[in-house]
């Protein structure tokens, strides 16, 4: 398998790496960035717990090879809190109890980000429609639409 | 210790919330070790077949290929076969596989890739034998016994009335018994009801997978696990591989969630024995199918016989249920006692007798799944009520309130009294869905109420409390975080009891070497059980600072208190308070101390209560459901669901609901949608995650309400009680119930899809048509029974 020589920023800081042309981005993430909190849950792009943000955009990285960063911007929930300061969606999950094992919780917080990012408002609906890319199996996700909620509510007033 | 509760009870950050939102919380599968080589499985794609020859020679020679572990590589002194009761699965296949998916060899090499790649190189030749994929094929005359030679295994103890079995029949592993009470009450009842229901399999569907991180050296097993129960787990490896308990340490950091499926043993004995083979650290890490096709939920058919009097009273039940085991009996047998003894419900009867069997099939292994044998029990039992108290003509709120057992009163004779207001909760789920408004059409009300033993049996549980020089705490505890906050939870009655801030006492990850034994993170047992242990530990931990205090300070004990790392002497304005820090070192140097105390808490054996044990507590659901039946397609709308569950007390408040609704949901996707699906051959059919399906946020119900009842009835810290498993248990059959009370059909097999309502409801546009004609023709036919009568 030939190698290839790709550029691209991982939360914010340059880098230039040469990565297998088969190689996942998530195992890229996980194996050679130490960045564990893309998590591999169904390896199939349908459960969302390897959610990472290329550009803005929410991606399985399980089903996205490394080398498609090239020229990229790579954004993983590692990148959040910054100085120690916790991001505003991070500190709604957390006061929302949104999250039990916690295995989504990366996932979930990365599509939320993005939601956010396109919607200062979502209604719930809304919500509803985006956090239905990503699974959970423990906490029946009425505590994350409040977060979610919450954490929209808390950007809004950052702002004012 | 009089003041008001400054921790227990507040809504405090979880204590794995930093770690859980940014990342950094570390699982099983982040284990990542020097010179980690990876293991994959070769498993079968034969339901059930000797294995006539296996040659493995081109994969040991694969580029990156360490080690090829077959049955024939495994010393001949180890045990290698295991199993929560009895020791019948293999680390890899014997003689022969028992389903599509049994694990017929492994290899460990430099990465993934190659291990996967290496076993194409394998070949098999198979020779078929007789394939069971039911309950019924198994029980067939003519099947192949999946186990022609008897597994060793360890019998549960019984108290009163209750026995077991170990194989009483050709492919039948376990049978539970239970009997209370006269068998001629049947002969008393004015009506004797026959009903058969059908209960499917769920896949746990935890998403992270089972693995495990294996460190064999010389004198030492080192696992990191993804496991619920890590002291169970050491004792099982140190008895397959033959060396002492004390030389095998497990590791348990975050789980990512188990539901119940993360016992014994699963990843681990592959992972260590290929670490001995080739003496590195070896991960073996499953896919999302392979864990489906590890453990499951069982499937079941349940034959309930009920009497009741023509007011509504209960008086005898007799039932048979059938649990599909899969291949190996795992906890099967637990489940078969459980599902057997929940069978009567919270209600009162005067005769009880259960039958319980754990049938082998070709399938993937069954195993404990949230509810344990209570949410099939639940589903049949609260479903054939309403059928009754609708062919009785009594309103299905009416016959449960007649019957409910109340506060205070045992579930069965010798066992311990219900410690809910069965009533309270009952009446609370009927005001949320407005049970008492007229109906509009096409839309029903259902009602159910699931009851569970919470506690284990006999479970012992130890924790330990450590007070630091300056009063901090530490608690070492072996209950698993899988989700359900359990350190949160355990650290807040601590904080409590020594008067620290929460964020003053810590609870560090479980290394067996180092945390007090516990059973296992099962069965609600947490707060209830190692709780009672943790709140004891803390007790006497904050004693012995007192007593410290007290030579320190020449005075009484009496004067003495500690809140928040002092030693407060004396009470009201002219109290002093004494750091204790400075104390301590003043007497024991610089370095400071540890005062250090254990508790320990194990239920008390009663040979009068069934189980053997009074059960510790009772873990109700209450669930109430509203649907709209669409008579054209058989889609069942949930308009709104509401589940309730009793916390006793809750220690905190947002993780308590958090697991009552994440118990809901997973009931309505049981009830709606999810089954494993197998096809003759022993193949699972929609195991693929992009096919098999859980709920998503945009199933939830319309409306989707839950409510924790504290009605402080708890025997754990501060009146709590066990969480987490009480909403699953009625959803299914509350969906049902409004289900019938809309259209006027019953669906007697999970999951409740529209092809099922559609069908039965064209059953009875068809029988309503024949009953019809036989009224025209004839005056001489008086009355049909009412379906499902027998007798009387």
């Amino acid at each position: 398998m030939s190698d290839i020589s790709i550029q691209f920023t991982l939360n914010g800081v340059g880098r230039q790496v040469v990565v297998p042309a088969n190689m996942l981005l998530v195992d890229f993430l996980r194996d050679n960035e130490q960045l564990k909190g893309a998590k591999i849950g169904c390896s199939r792009g349908v459960c969302g717990s390897c959610t990472v943000l290329i550009d803005g955009t929410p991606v399985a990285a399980c089903s996205t090879f490394a080398f498609q960063a090239d020229g990229r911007s790579v954004f993983t929930v590692e990148g959040l809190a910054r100085g120690g300061a916790l991001d505003p969606v991070q500190q709604a999950f957390i006061d929302n109890a949104a999250f039990q094992c916690g295995y989504c919780t990366s996932g979930m917080i990365l599509m939320t980000k993005a939601l956010l990012a396109e919607n200062k408002a979502p209604d719930r609906a809304t919500i509803v429609e985006w956090l239905s890319s990503n699974v959970c199996r423990c906490t029946g996700y009425a505590q994350i639409i409040a977060a979610v909620e919450d954490a929209a509510r808390r950007l809004r007033e950052a702002e004012r | 210790m009089n003041a008001p509760l400054a921790v227990v009870g507040a809504q405090v950050p979880r204590k794995d919330a930093a770690d859980k939102v940014s990342g950094q919380a570390e699982y099983a599968v982040d284990v990542a070790l020097p010179g980690m080589l990876h293991a994959k499985v070769l498993r079968s794609s034969h339901a059930h077949a000797l294995i006539k020859r296996l040659d493995v020679s081109k994969a040991r020679q694969a580029p990156g290929v360490r080690a090829v572990l077959t049955h024939a590589d495994i010393p001949a002194h180890f045990i290698p076969v295991y199993g929560y009761f009895i020791k019948d699965q293999p680390i890899v296949a014997v003689d022969r596989v028992r389903y599509v998916g049994d694990i017929v060899c492994a290899i460990a090499a430099d990465s993934e890739a190659e291990a996967a790649a290496a076993l194409s190189l394998i070949e098999v030749d198979y020779e078929d034998l007789t394939t069971s994929t039911t309950i019924e094929s198994a029980l067939a005359e003519d099947a192949d016994n999946l186990f022609p030679a008897i597994p060793f295994g360890v019998m549960p103890t019984y108290g009163q009335g209750a026995s077991g079995k170990m194989w009483p029949q050709k492919n039948v592993c376990y049978e539970f018994d239970y009997r209370t009470g006269d068998a001629s009450a049947f002969a008393r009842c004015d009506h004797v009801f026959e009903d058969e229901f059908r209960f499917s399999r769920m896949h746990h569907y935890h998403l992270e997978p089972f693995a495990a991180v294996a460190n064999a050296r010389a004198d030492r097993i080192e696992v990191w696990a993804s496991n619920q129960n890590p002291f169970p787990l050491r004792k099982e490896l140190a008895r397959i591989f033959k060396v002492s308990e004390s030389s095998v340490t497990v590791h348990v950091g975050m789980v990512g969630a188990g539901f119940g499926s993360k016992n014994n043993c699963k990843a681990e004995p592959v992972a260590v024995m290929l670490s001995m083979l080739t003496r590195r650290p070896v991960r073996f890490c499953l896919t999302m199918e392979e864990s489906a096709l590890t453990n499951t939920q069982h499937a079941a058919i349940l034959r309930l016989k009920t009497g009741v009097m023509k007011d509504g009273t209960l008086i005898a039940r007799q039932s048979e249920i059938l649990l599909d085991a899969g291949a190996y009996t795992d906890a099967s047998p637990l489940v078969a006692e459980k599902a057997g003894y929940r069978i009567p419900g919270p209600y009162r009867w005067q005769y009880v007798d259960t039958r319980c069997l754990c049938v082998m099939t070709n399938t993937a292994p069954a195993g404990p799944f949230r509810g344990f044998g209570g949410t099939q029990a639940t589903w049949a039992s609260e479903s054939q009520l309403d059928m009754i108290a609708r062919r009785l003509g009594i309103d299905p709120y009416d016959i449960r309130v007649k019957n409910l057992l109340k506060l205070g009163e045992p579930f069965q004779p010798g066992d311990s009294g219900i410690d809910s207001d069965l009533k309270e909760g009952l009446d609370l789920v009927c005001q949320h869905i407005g049970y008492r408004e007229p109906r509009k059409p096409l839309r029903g009300k259902g009602i159910s109420i699931g009851c569970k033993d919470g506690g284990g049996v006999k479970k012992a549980a130890q924790a330990r409390v450590r007070i630091l020089t300056n009063g901090d705490a530490i608690l070492n505890f072996a209950s698993v975080e899988m989700g359900q906050g359990i350190r949160t939870a355990m650290t807040q009655v601590v904080a409590e009891i020594l008067r620290l801030p929460h964020g003053r006492v810590t609870a560090p990850s479980i290394n067996t070497d180092h945390v007090p034994f516990d059973e296992g993170t099962n069965a609600s047992s947490g707060i209830a059980v190692m709780g009672r242990a943790v709140e004891g530990a803390a007790r006497s931990a904050r004693l012995r600072v007192l007593e410290f205090a007290t030579e320190q300070l020449k005075c009484d004990i009496g004067e003495l208190d500690l809140d928040n790392g002092f030693i407060v002497q004396g009470t009201g304005p002219n109290a002093q308070r004494h750091p204790l820090g400075p104390m301590v070192m003043g007497f024991y140097g610089g370095p400071g101390f540890e005062f250090t105390a254990d508790g320990f808490y194990m239920p008390p054996v009663d040979h009068r209560a069934p189980l053997e044990s009074p059960c510790v507590f009772w873990e109700i659901g209450w669930g109430a459901a509203e649907v709209e039946v669409d008579p054209g397609t058989g889609l069942v709308k949930v308009l709104k669901l509401v589940a309730s569950g009793d916390t006793g007390r809750s220690i905190n408040p947002l993780v308590c609901k958090g697991q009552e609704d994440g118990a809901a949901v997973q009931g309505y996707g049981q009830a709606l949608f999810e089954r494993m699906i197998y096809n003759e051959r022993g193949e699972l059919l929609n195991i693929d995650p992009l096919i098999y399906r859980v709920p998503l946020a945009e199933d939830l119900p319309a409306e989707f309400v839950t409510i924790t009842q504290q009605q402080g009835h708890g025997p754990g810290p501060f009146g709590s009680k066990g969480a987490g498993e009480g909403t699953i248990l009625p959803v299914a059959s509350a969906i049902a119930n409004a289900i019938e009370d809309a259209v006027g059909v019953r669906i007697t097999e999970l999951p409740i899809t529209p092809e099922r309502v559609l069908e039965a409801l064209e059953r009875k546009a068809a029988a309503g048509r024949y009953q019809d004609k036989v009224r025209d023709r004839s005056r001489s036919v008086t009355s049909v029974s009412p379906r499902g009568e027998t007798g009387q």
